[in-house]
C-alpha cells in the first residue's frame, strides 16, 4: 500500500488498510461477473486490481484523512436502521404532500445549534438530515456565543423538527464515538 | 415479468421526462439542477429496470456510471456558489450581498 | 415461492414508480425552490431503493445483487451530497434578495 505516515500512527495505517480492503472489494464486485471461473483468475487481473485500490486509497487517505475515534459498530448500526426508516418516513411525507389536492405546506427556517464541530462529520450530519423527513440544510451561520449554528429549511414547521434533530444528532455521536473523552 | 419491468422502466422514463418541463421553465438555476438530478436518479432506475428484463448484466455499470456523472455534473456545477462568495455565480445579482463564509 | 418473489418484485417495482412520479409531481407543484428540492431529494431516493428491492430477488447473487446495492448506495450518498449543495446555493441566492431568517 502505498500509504504515507501520518499522525496517528497504527491507528492510521489500519483505517488506510480497511480502505483498501473496501475499494478491493469494490473493484471485485465491478469485475467479478466477467470471470467465467473464479477459481482460475489470471494473476494479472487480480495485480490490476490491486493497483487500482492502492491508487484509490492513496486518494481517499490525501483527501480525507482518517480522524482519531472509535466506531461503535451497535450504535452505528441503530443510526443507519434510523435513517433507512426515517427516509422512508421522508418519502413518502413528500408524496403524500405532492399528490394532495390541496398543498398542505406552511415551510420556514429553523436555526438548529449544532453541537457537531465543522469537518466530515458535520457534513456527514448534514447528508444525513436531508434524508429525514421535512428538513433539508442549507446553511450555517455563526451563534451569539462560541459554536455555530446549521440552518434548515423545513417543509411543514408545524411538525417537530428540531426534537428529531437532536435525536439524530445524538446518535450519530454515539456511534461515531465523536467525544472519545468521556467515555 | 420482463414485460413488466419494461413497462415499468418507461414509465420512470415517462415521469422523469413530465420533469423536464422544470428544465425550461425554472425559474432559478437551482430548480433546473433539481431536475436534471431527478434526470439522473430516474435514467439509473430506469437503466437497472431494463437490464433486469432483458437479463443483460452489463447496464448495471451503465447505472453505476450514470449516478456517478449525475452528482459530479451537479457538485462541479454548484462549486461556484458556495466556495467563493459567488463571484463565479451564474445567477447572482450585481448588487448582491458577498455570502460572508 | 417462485409466484411470491414475482408478486413482491412487481408490488415494490410499482410503488417505486410512484415514489418517482411523486416527485416530479413535488417538482412541479411546489411552490418555491427549496421545497420543490425537498420533493427531489426525499422522494427519487425512495423510489429508486424500491426499485432495487424489487429487482433484488430477479437477478443473480451474488455479483447482480451486491452491484444493485452498490448502484444505489452511490446513488444515496449523490443525492444526500448534492441536496444540501443545492439548498446552499438556492438559499445564498435568496438572501440577496431578502434579510436573512
Amino acid at each position: 500500500m502505498t500509504v504515507r505516515p501520518g499522525p496517528g500512527g497504527s491507528g492510521f495505517s489500519r483505517d488506510a488498510t480497511a480502505r483498501g480492503a473496501g475499494f478491493f472489494g469494490c473493484w471485485l464486485l465491478l469485475a467479478g461477473p466477467g470471470w467465467s471461473n473464479p477459481a482460475a483468475v489470471p494473476a494479472v487481473d487480480v495485480a490490476v486490481g490491486l493497483l487500482a485500490a492502492a491508487a484509490a486509497t492513496w486518494a481517499s487517505v490525501h483527501l480525507l484523512p482518517p480522524t482519531p475515534g472509535r466506531v461503535r459498530l451497535g450504535a452505528l448500526g441503530r443510526l443507519l436502521l434510523r435513517f433507512l426508516w426515517q427516509s422512508i418516513v421522508g418519502g413518502s411525507d413528500v408524496a403524500r404532500r405532492a399528490f394532495a389536492p390541496r398543498l398542505s405546506l406552511q415551510p420556514g427556517y429553523l436555526v438548529y445549534p449544532v453541537r457537531t464541530p465543522p469537518g466530515p462529520r458535520r457534513a456527514l450530519f448534514g447528508a444525513l438530515t436531508s434524508l429525514v423527513p421535512g428538513t433539508l440544510p442549507v446553511g450555517s451561520e455563526p451563534q451569539a456565543g462560541a459554536g455555530c449554528a446549521l440552518v434548515y429549511h423545513c417543509l411543514d414547521l408545524r411538525q417537530p423538527v428540531a426534537d428529531g434533530l437532536a435525536k439524530d444528532e445524538a446518535l450519530m455521536i454515539q456511534g461515531c464515538g465523536e467525544d472519545a473523552t468521556d467515555v | 415479468m420482463s414485460e413488466f419491468l419494461l413497462i415499468a422502466a418507461l414509465c420512470v422514463l415517462g415521469t422523469v421526462a413530465l420533469g423536464l418541463v422544470v428544465i425550461l421553465r425554472g425559474p432559478t438555476e437551482a430548480d433546473r439542477l433539481s431536475a436534471a438530478q431527478l434526470l439522473g436518479t430516474g435514467g439509473v432506475a430506469a437503466l437497472l429496470l431494463l437490464g433486469v428484463a432483458t437479463d443483460t448484466t452489463g447496464v448495471a455499470d451503465l447505472a453505476l456510471v450514470l449516478a456517478l456523472l449525475a452528482a459530479f455534473a451537479a457538485v462541479a456545477f454548484i462549486t461556484p456558489f458556495g466556495t467563493n462568495g459567488g463571484r463565479a455565480d451564474p445567477v447572482a445579482q450585481p448588487d448582491r450581498p458577498q455570502d460572508p463564509e | 415461492m417462485t409466484i411470491a418473489l414475482t408478486l413482491f418484485t412487481i408490488i415494490t417495482v410499482a410503488l417505486g414508480v410512484v415514489f418517482f412520479l411523486a416527485g416530479t409531481v413535488g417538482l412541479l407543484r411546489f411552490p418555491d425552490t427549496l421545497t420543490r428540492l425537498h420533493a427531489l431529494t426525499k422522494a427519487d431516493n425512495l423510489g429508486l431503493g424500491l426499485v432495487v428491492l424489487g429487482l433484488l430477488p430477479q437477478v443473480a447473487w451474488p455479483f447482480g445483487g451486491l452491484k444493485l446495492i452498490a448502484v444505489w448506495l452511490l446513488a444515496l450518498l449523490a443525492g444526500a451530497t448534492v441536496g444540501p449543495l443545492l439548498g446552499h446555493a438556492a438559499w445564498t441566492q435568496e438572501r440577496g434578495r431578502e434579510p436573512p431568517p
